[in-house]
């Protein structure tokens, strides 16, 4: 069942961002309110597909919690749309989800957490939220960053273009990208401090020396350094989206890192889809 | 005989404005002038769509001669160049003009609202009914599909309204935007209607000449100030138009490199229309500063243009799909009647058969009766199920022969 709704949330993710790209191309309202329900299905599906799991205790293992970033990502974006409708961010969103649940499809299904003697405290949880929604906002700041780089390109470039056209306005583009940079900065300072519990809890120490760790501290100092340069000088536009796009970068370097250092690594076996599927039976 | 759709009237294709001109009505007048044509003998319902490009009537008549009666009641002026339009032609034009193809900028978005306030003022004046209702929803229905699935209303094509656009892409709405007025020649008159049409709160005009400067704020509701003071309203505004005769540039790249900072990195959008230019083309290399010349609005304005063109053959096409539907129902509507009363007959014969049967086979049970009942329901069905397909067919086609045929052949009671 469990493995049942996951296709069906990545297939419904896929055919909105076909609806979604294919808007870029040839404007039709009909192809957005497809890709809005499709996503919204998708969602659907994929928050199914935990609930029909529940005896997976530890959903922060491996690929699992690619899938749970990809859902947070959809939920946020779905959210942004339903008060400013940004469809154009859609073509940009969409695709990142699935490219967010594909280490899910790769990861070892036994891959485990760092810390099973916190299974049953409030800490891990806490920090796997925090995780999750916090990844998840920044993967849409860093779809909008693209999207404002995208943007503010042609308009300087005086030439126009399908981008812009559908863009609603850069401004907008910036205040919602900013929005999320600050709750993804919040959340990820959520996750470190959690996460040194954790450490600490397992290990004695508050650090543990790894690539994850380290580009984690360098994406979360990254954001703040952004959050106090829009705060006390005014950044913003050009220059805030790209640094957006070097802290999601960072953060991707964070789970590359995560990965790598997984018990069991990652796996590339086809038969092992989703962790969910397997701990589903 | 059926009544006619008919269109009445003249376009800026047809007639220059100083004939249209004569056309004019005003509001006040225009309840006056619909009760004059609802007069004309014949006239059944109408609307009449006046506005600076055209002087349209369009009716429902008895008969498609009354178009040249309505003709003459336009005046000496309109008769050379006024055409009358019937039937499907006439209704392809109303579709074709709220869908904004007929316009002479086509796409403007001013008509389909125009076309909606014609129709809305022939209703309060009570000449216009439920003929003209049912055409205007799928009209309507039309020119909305027409907006929504092409791209032909999309992309100012003048220059102020481009200039205004653009400001929209990177600022946002300008409703309660501060715009900054850099000369007060006729062009800084135009914009800064377009930029009060489009929301700005605050229009500052500043000008070489004081006096000019004061006397275009009280045209347009603004400021004036000084001219020394650009600095630091360069700080303050969120869009700027310069349009000052000067022969060196009044905003250079370095100002503007600590304007940026000033303005904590807030977006301007300043607009160029000025030769020789007011604002150093690099200014446009700064963050957050969009700098956007005479060429540039102009050649935006030919791309959204030739983008306008090259969704008119998709537009046209939905056009056509919403008038042959809205034609093919009411074809079918026509065809009712006949198929109806065909029916009609039919059944009224099986009852009186089927109650005759009935009365002579006693002690039937109820089952028997019941089979009785459905094998002549179903023979009528079976008899009349081709002839019924072939009539909707033959009269969605716009051909009656068949109907008169059939209400010859059984021989069918004429309507009531």
């Amino acid at each position: 069942m469990a493995a049942a709704l996951v296709h069906l949330s990545l297939l419904a993710y896929s055919a909105a961002a076909g609806c979604y790209l294919t808007w870029l191309v040839r404007v039709s309202p009909r192809l957005v309110a497809a890709g809005r329900a499709l996503l919204f299905v998708g969602l659907l599906a994929h928050v199914g597909a935990f609930a029909a799991a529940p005896h997976v205790d530890a959903p922060w293992r491996g690929g699992q919690l690619f899938s749970l970033i990809a859902a947070a990502a959809v939920a946020l974006y779905l959210l942004i749309d339903l008060r400013s409708r940004v469809p154009v961010a859609g073509a940009f969103v969409a695709p990142l989800t699935i490219a967010a649940m594909v280490p899910a499809h790769l990861v070892h299904a036994e891959a485990q957490a760092n810390a099973p003697v916190l299974t049953h405290s409030v800490i891990l949880p806490l920090h796997v939220l925090a995780a999750t929604l916090g990844s998840g906002a920044l993967l849409v700041a860093f779809a909008l960053a693209l999207l404002y780089l995208g943007g503010e390109k042609q308009l300087k470039g005086k030439q126009g273009g399908r981008l812009l056209a559908r863009l609603p306005s850069l401004t907008l583009v910036d205040q919602l990208g900013w929005q999320l940079t600050v709750w993804s900065f919040i959340l990820l300072s959520i996750v470190i401090v959690t996460g040194s519990f954790v450490m600490h809890s397992e290990s004695g120490n508050l650090l543990r020396p790894d690539a994850k760790e380290l580009f984690a501290l360098l994406a979360w100092a990254l954001l703040a350094g952004l959050v106090q340069a829009r705060l006390v000088a005014g950044w913003r536009g050009r220059r805030t989206a790209m640094l957006v796009v070097v802290g999601f970068l960072l953060l991707v370097g964070s789970y590359v890192g995560l990965l790598a250092g997984s018990p069991l690594g990652v796996s590339v076996d086809a038969r092992n889809i989703v962790s969910i599927e397997r701990a589903a039976g | 005989m059926a009544p006619a759709f008919i269109c009445v009237g003249l376009s800026h294709k047809q007639a220059p404005i100083a004939v249209r001109e004569q056309l004019s009505v005003t509001a006040e007048a225009l309840p006056e002038r619909l009760r004059a044509f609802s007069a004309v003998s014949g006239v059944h319902e109408l609307f009449l769509v006046s506005t600076c490009n055209r002087f349209e009537l369009f009716a429902i008549v008895e008969r498609g001669e009354i178009g040249a009666d309505l003709v003459q009641s336009l005046g000496a002026a309109a008769i050379p160049h006024a055409l009358v339009r019937q039937g499907d032609e006439a209704l392809r034009h109303l579709f074709r003009v709220a869908a904004s193809l007929d316009s002479m900028v086509v796409g403007e978005a001013q008509i389909l609202g125009q076309v909606k306030d014609a129709w809305a003022r022939a209703q309060e004046t009570q000449v216009s009914g439920a003929q003209i209702e049912r055409v205007m929803a799928r009209v309507l229905g039309s020119a909305k599909r027409v907006r929504t699935e092409t791209a032909i209303a999309r992309g100012a094509v003048s220059i102020s309204s481009v200039a205004v656009e653009l400001a929209g892409k990177a600022l946002g709405q300008l409703r309660g935007a501060t715009a900054l007025l850099v000369g007060a020649g006729e062009m800084a008159q135009l914009a800064a209607r377009e930029l009060q049409a489009a929301g700005a709160k605050e229009l500052i005009v500043v000008n070489r000449s004081p006096a000019r400067a004061e006397e275009l704020a009280r045209e347009v509701g603004g400021v004036a100030a000084s001219l020394t003071e650009l600095p630091a309203l360069l700080e303050k505004a969120d869009v700027c138009l310069f349009s000052a005769a000067v022969q060196t540039p009044l905003v250079t790249r370095e100002q503007m490199a600590r304007v940026v900072k000033a303005r904590r990195y807030r977006p301007l959008f300043l607009v160029d229309l000025s030769l020789p230019r007011n604002v150093e083309s690099s200014v446009n290399e700064l963050e957050n500063l969009y700098v956007y010349d005479l060429d540039d609005l102009e050649a935006v304005a030919a791309q959204n243009r030739e983008l306008r063109e090259g969704e008119l053959e998709k537009a046209e096409k939905i056009v056509e799909e919403e008038l042959q539907a809205m034609l093919r129902d009411r074809r079918e509507r026509n065809a009712a009647p006949v198929v109806a009363r065909l029916r009609a007959q039919a059944q009224a014969i099986a009852d009186a058969e089927l109650a005759r049967t009935l009365s002579q086979l006693q002690g039937l049970n109820e089952k028997q009766e019941k089979s009785v009942r459905a094998m002549a329901q179903a023979i009528v069905n079976k008899l009349l199920h081709s002839p019924t397909q072939q009539l909707r067919a033959e009269v969605a086609g716009d051909k009656q022969d068949l109907a008169r045929a059939a209400a010859a052949l059984f021989e069918l009671p004429e309507e009531p």
